[in-house]
């Protein structure tokens, strides 16, 4: 009142009521308001008036999450794509892996080892007689050919004859009386190792028909061994094959 | 004047015991509403410094400013136009014209007030 140092009385107090009421209602409504805005600001961290950019961001971000799991989808289905290709690839690698091995030891390119027989041959010790077949008491090659084929013919997997390893294109060679084999002559005694199934081997070897049987009847020295643990060593020749190609399969 | 003070002490200490929550699309217009009653009660105050206080005026003002802002304010957002920048910048207009107004009649009362007194001073008593 005494800010006002009032010349005239101001006016009655039934206006003065209607102003405190409604100041009362507007404290009331300002003080609601400012707490809500608070309570806004507080819980979303954005003002009121950002409300709607907030909306807007939220329906943005979830039709691009849409999109997105979209995306995993189809990169997991490439993902498992890939390494369905990727385990077949590694088994057909492991297949021709396998097919390698077999055929570099068919070739004669590793070392190999195993069970299986060792044939020894000798030059037939009977002292030569003058007139006599010098045939009758050296070693032949074809002998030897004989001895390798039963082995072959009886599941000989790898076989070598005096360290030389024999392949699909080795052959016996004869000179004079002595023989050539992978371009390199041997020569008496003849030690033949084969890795095989080494009770096989040795039944077709000792039998009455067979070529042991007939060298021994003709005074050879024969022995067959059988081994637990042989080795054949690795084919040290070339390979030629400047006259065949490859055929196409047969329809 | 002390009872309108009252009032707004009330009105306030009432605001804090009773948490209404106002749901999040209305805020806007709350906030606009709140704006006009200012306006108003601004506008009344003046008024009744100027002697020309009309109580019927005054209510009715109150009322009427605070509808018709949070309608001109959801006219807006159905439009697509932001009008209700208009309603902020009218209303802040007047509020800092009416506390101008104010502060002169203050002023006013307490230097005629002054005058008064020491023209009283040197007439010397009333005959």
């Amino acid at each position: 009142m005494a800010l006002i140092a009032p010349v005239r009385p101001l006016r009655v107090s039934r206006l003065q009521a209607a102003l405190a009421v409604v100041l009362a209602v507007a404290g009331f409504l300002a003080v609601t308001q400012i707490r809500n805005e608070l309570l806004i600001r507080q819980q979303l961290r954005v003002p009121s008036q950002r409300l709607e950019e907030l909306g807007f961001m939220l329906r943005e971000m979830e039709r691009s999450r849409g999109a997105m799991e979209a995306q995993i989808e189809r990169m997991r289905g490439r993902l498992h794509a890939y390494e369905q290709a990727a385990a077949q690839g590694r088994a057909q690698l492991e297949a021709l892996g396998r097919q390698l091995e077999t055929f570099r030891a068919q070739a004669g390119h590793v070392p190999l080892t195993g069970p299986g027989v060792v044939v020894e041959l000798n030059d037939s010790p009977f002292p030569l007689r003058p007139g006599d077949d010098p045939n009758t008491v050296i070693l032949h090659y074809t002998d030897l050919q004989g001895v390798l084929n039963e082995l072959w013919a009886s599941g000989a997997e790898a076989v070598a004859v005096n360290g030389e390893r024999m392949i699909t294109t080795t052959g016996l060679n004869c000179v004079g009386t002595t023989i050539i084999c992978n371009a390199k002559r041997i020569a008496p005694p003849y030690h033949v190792t084969a890795i095989g199934d080494t009770d096989q081997m040795a039944r077709h070897l000792g039998r009455p028909d067979g070529v042991l049987a007939g060298l021994r009847s003709f005074g050879f020295p024969v022995k067959v061994t059988k081994a637990d643990r042989l080795t054949v060593p690795v084919y040290r020749g070339s390979y030629r094959f400047t006259h065949a190609k490859p055929a196409a399969p047969e329809p | 004047m002390w009872l309108p003070v009252a009032g707004l002490i009330l009105g306030i200490i009432l605001g804090f015991l009773f948490s209404v929550e106002i749901p999040l699309g209305v805020v806007k217009y709350t906030a606009i509403a709140i704006l006009a009653a200012l306006d108003t009660i601004l506008g009344g105050l003046r008024a009744q410094l100027e002697e020309r206080f009309d109580l019927s005026i005054f209510i009715t003002g109150f009322f009427a400013n605070t509808f018709f802002a949070a309608l001109l304010t959801a006219i807006g957002d159905l439009l697509g136009v932001d009008i209700y920048l208009g309603a902020v910048i009218a209303f802040s207009i007047r509020i800092f014209s009416n506390v101008g107004f104010i502060r002169r009649d203050l002023l006013e009362h307490y230097w005629r007030g002054l005058r008064q007194r020491g023209a009283a001073a040197t007439a010397g008593p009333r005959p």
